[in-house]
């Protein structure tokens, strides 16, 4: 009877040995690649930690560089740091008198990384493959590209279109000898940095492209660590990390060796009202349209005019962030003029007043022909920033006796309500479409634009010049008219969004890392930083 | 012999009888797991139907404030969405019988490739803590059960009880400032030293990335085989036939060595193979706090973005998986307690 229990006394002690040779292994591997800081040497090789892992990999025609840099391959144009157009791969381009055709020059001493030059051709394929492919770039605005002569592309559109201009910004350029099935895995292309090996969901490897046309970056090799939000910060607390991409509430406390880096964006939170009274109105599909004291323009105008937008962003953003003049701060569309004048509850007061809103019953809250003040404000529950933005813009409607009930609900009952309550929302792009798509009345009722079916026949006008525009300058310019003309119109005194804040998206930069001039930055908080990456510059 | 007869141990019956027994087992055994599969597939798919999040939104998402309703047609079109939901789980089911799994949405790669690339990082990761965790808890649940009722005992149920209502996601980020970010002993993420390209990173380094994910995920197991093995330590410990050896004058150790192990084991072994479907569940977590490439986060992503093909492959692995752990559970129960032999052969 004493054999019987050997078997597992040997399975024990096999298994006591194998747990201390692996905590052993633990203890001795323990040395992390650390680079000495501050040693004089300059690195040759930098680790981000900024997001912006693609799922489907590295094809522009699929979606990918529509922000930033998309780093291996490039572009035909770029913006600057103030968000002006320069070229890139493209040395001229123009707009035929119809608005419809787009010729494009190319340079001629680029070359993708397998040494084939970049060519009218491949600029062309891009384009049309780009335009039938169901990705994340949206291109069907082209009816077809087709390259004239070996640096010259001829691009025909559907109808003329202004913004068409940013596709030239944001699709890179895909050699058509080499976009095979797994080009997303393996890219090639004109860009500053070569793909070296990327492990999913984990980190990627690049090295410079030393056969770039441009100017080269100074760093040899990047790391990028697709790490989420908590182990960013830890990996650049545990200081292996040059750069992270955190959010703007975990970047409260100092790190030893970096800095905070605030970067201004026009990633906006703003309020949508819905613009028009219920008249028993439904969407195509089915959906109620209308809010009576929405409707109102004087109530739309009260509560934008009480809000005290600078104290949102103290209180609710922690100072990382600006207040919002429009739906386009900082961009060369902007027009600062139509900014509101804002935290006055008096002036909120006397308009109300004015339109016959009054407190005839004393509870606080005004009344207009039987119909109470008083609207719903609806917000993602799960997005704790844009919680505090409502919660803190009912407060500060309440003293002008405007009764607004914050409520968090899901995504998908937002879909079926935005026509009826308020909402709010985010937006931000260097794309104007989207300011055409907020607030012409063609997108009412359109995926999430223009919810509340704003209807004006002189931002109608100033929108589709803008669109119709064939050059920047005008298409700029009507932009701008848009949101204020000379004559007083525009979509600013309709108040049809009550812009609220701008974020700023914060970064922990080592403190030897110059940037460079950064710019504004879209929606989408990480990856964009990476736009001006061939200026930066180790100053240790 | 006379504890033979006093704890109903016999020998296993004869060899033909058994043969037989086995095949018809393993006939059986095949059988429900075709059916087990089919019904996984079967209802996967009506619940991956019925719910309300639609893929392409999911796929898009914040995108969807700049793409036209042409562009989100033209998305739909590429993953044939615009055909009837019973067609395309037939086209897929005649795919997956010729031994296709289809094309991941969110991967743009094959779904057996996006599952083999992630299976291999998340095996040796749930490989150790299902390790960790198995004698961790059998040998602490054997500690327990044998110094019933003190300090020792008592600390020891304290700690597993506290183990089991401990997120995995806090334990997870608990180690990694503790470990990772104070004392610096551990790497703050992934499975290689960063930068290192794939296959240069050693053995060492491996274990040395693996060894604060797989502590976490084990933590998961720990508590129900410590707590389990706790109690079946106590009633052998209670039976006669301890009694008997006690009477004999055996110590201790010696009893808890020769008369209570190998009749602890059962439970736990039973639990430790059924777990292989937790450890899943918590590789999720435990993936996501030290980013850890692995079947988990795969798991997620097509679960939250309704990557239909992925989330079908997945879910059928898993199923194969959690099957066979039941299966080696059942066989190593058998092995430790013979009396199991006879009752199901």
């Amino acid at each position: 009877m004493l054999r019987r229990p050997a078997r597992p006394r040997r399975v024990a002690r096999t298994l006591a040995a194998l747990a201390v040779a692996v905590t052993l292994a633990a203890g001795c591997g323990g040395t992390v690649d650390e680079r000495s800081d501050g040693g004089g040497s300059v690195p040759t090789e930098l680790t981000l930690a900024v997001g912006g892992e693609p799922d489907d990999g590295f094809d522009p025609t699929l979606g990918w560089g529509r922000y930033g840099s998309p780093l291996f391959q490039s572009t035909l144009l770029k913006r600057a740091a103030d968000l002006s157009l320069t070229h890139d791969l493209a040395t001229d381009y123009r707009v035929s008198a119809d608005g419809l055709t787009w010729t494009v020059d190319i340079r001629t001493d680029a070359v993708f990384s397998d040494g084939q030059p970049v060519t009218a051709e491949d600029v062309a394929y891009t384009f049309n493959t780009a335009a039938q492919q169901g990705g994340l770039t949206d291109v069907t605005a082209l009816e077809r590209a087709t390259a004239v002569d070996q640096d010259t592309v001829e691009m025909r559109l559907v109808e003329p279109r202004s913004t068409f201009v940013n596709r030239l910004v944001s699709l890179g350029i895909v050699p058509e000898h080499a976009h095979s099935a797994d080009y997303a895995q393996h890219p090639v292309g004109s860009g500053p940095f070569e793909l070296v090996s990327w492990e999913k969901g984990q980190q990627m490897v690049v090295q410079r492209n030393d056969d770039y046309y441009g100017e080269l970056p100074s760093f040899e090799r990047l790391v990028f660590l697709f790490t989420d939000e908590d182990a960013t910060l830890a990996a650049a607390r545990a200081g292996q990390v040059d750069v992270a991409s955190v959010p703007s509430a975990m970047a409260t406390g100092s790190i030893a060796g970096m800095r905070l880096e605030a970067v201004p964006s026009i990633d906006n939170r703003g309020i949508a009202f819905p613009t028009v009274p219920d008249e028993g109105r439904t969407t195509e599909a089915g959906l109620p349209i209308g809010n009576d004291v929405t409707a109102d323009l004087a109530i739309r105008e009260a509560v934008s005019r009480a809000i005290d937008r600078q104290q949102l962003v103290d209180g609710v953003l922690e100072g990382f962030g600006s207040p919002a003049t429009g739906p386009v701060d900082g961009t060369p569309w902007h027009e600062p003029a139509a900014a509101v004048d804002d935290a006055d509850p008096d002036a909120a007061i006397a308009l109300l007043e004015e339109a016959g809103w009054v407190d005839t019953d004393g509870d606080g809250v005004r009344e207009k022909d039987g119909v109470r003040a008083e609207f719903t404000l609806l917000y993602p529950a799960s997005d704790t920033l844009r919680q505090g933005l409502a919660l803190s813009v009912v407060d500060m409607a309440k003293p002008v006796g405007i009764s607004i009930r914050a409520e968090g609900v899901s995504w998908e009952e937002i879909d079926r309500r935005l026509h009826v309550d308020a909402v709010v929302f985010g937006w931000g792009s260097h794309d104007p479409t989207e300011m055409y798509n907020l607030y012409h009345s063609a997108q009412a009722g359109i995926e999430l634009w223009n919810p509340g079916f704003y209807a004006d026949a002189t931002v109608d006008a100033h929108l589709d010049a803008a669109l119709a525009a064939r050059d920047e300058e005008t298409a700029n310019r009507e932009w701008r008219a848009a949101q204020l003309d000379e004559h007083g119109g525009g979509f600013t005194g309709d108040h049809p969004w009550a812009w609220l804040v701008n974020l700023d998206h914060t970064y922990f930069v080592d403190e030897c890392l110059d940037l460079g001039e950064l710019q504004t930055e879209p929606h989408g908080h990480g990856w964009p930083i990476t736009a001006g990456i061939q200026s930066w510059r180790w100053t240790c | 012999m006379a504890l033979d007869l006093l704890t109903g141990t016999r020998e296993p019956t004869g060899a033909p009888r058994a043969t037989g027994a086995r095949a018809r087992r393993v006939a059986s055994g095949a059988l429900r797991l075709a059916s087990l599969l089919v019904a996984v597939a079967v209802g996967s798919f009506a619940l991956v139907s019925a719910s309300p999040v639609d893929p392409v939104q999911a796929y898009v998402g914040a995108e969807a404030r700049s793409l036209s309703p042409e562009q989100l047609a033209q998305i739909e079109a590429r993953w044939g969405l615009d055909e009837p939901p019973l067609t395309r789980f037939l086209a897929w089911a005649g795919n997956v019988v010729s031994g296709d799994l289809g094309r991941s949405q969110i991967y743009g790669e094959p779904v057996a490739t996006v599952i083999a690339d992630r299976f291999a990082a998340s095996l040796s990761l749930m490989a150790l803590a299902w390790l960790f965790s198995g004698v961790l808890g059998f040998g602490l649940g054997v500690l327990a059960g044998a110094t019933r009722g003190r300090v020792v005992d008592r600390v020891l149920t304290w700690w597993a009880y506290t183990l089991a209502s401990a997120p995995t996601f806090w334990v997870g980020l608990l180690l990694l400032y503790v470990f990772a970010v104070s004392l610096q002993w551990a790497p703050v993420c992934c499975a290689a030293p960063i930068g290192t390209l794939p296959g240069e990173a050693s053995l060492l380094e491996r274990l040395h990335h693996l060894i604060l994910p797989a502590a976490t995920l084990s933590v998961v197991g720990i508590s129900p085989t410590l707590l389990h093995t706790r109690q079946a330590t106590i009633e052998v410990m209670a039976s006669d036939h301890v009694a008997f050896a006690r009477a004999q004058g055996e110590r201790r150790a010696g009893l808890v060595l020769h008369r209570v192990l190998r009749n602890a084991a059962g439970p736990a072994l039973m639990l430790q193979f059924a777990s292989v479907g937790e450890l899943f569940g918590g590789s999720v977590l435990a993936e996501q706090v030290f980013t850890y490439p692995g079947l988990g986060e795969a798991t997620t992503q097509a679960a939250l973005r309704q990557d239909i093909p992925l989330l079908l492959g997945i879910a059928m692995f898993t199923a194969v998986l959690v099957f066979v752990g039941n299966a080696l559970g059942d066989l190593a129960h058998r092995w430790a307690d013979p009396r199991l032999r006879e009752a199901v052969g």
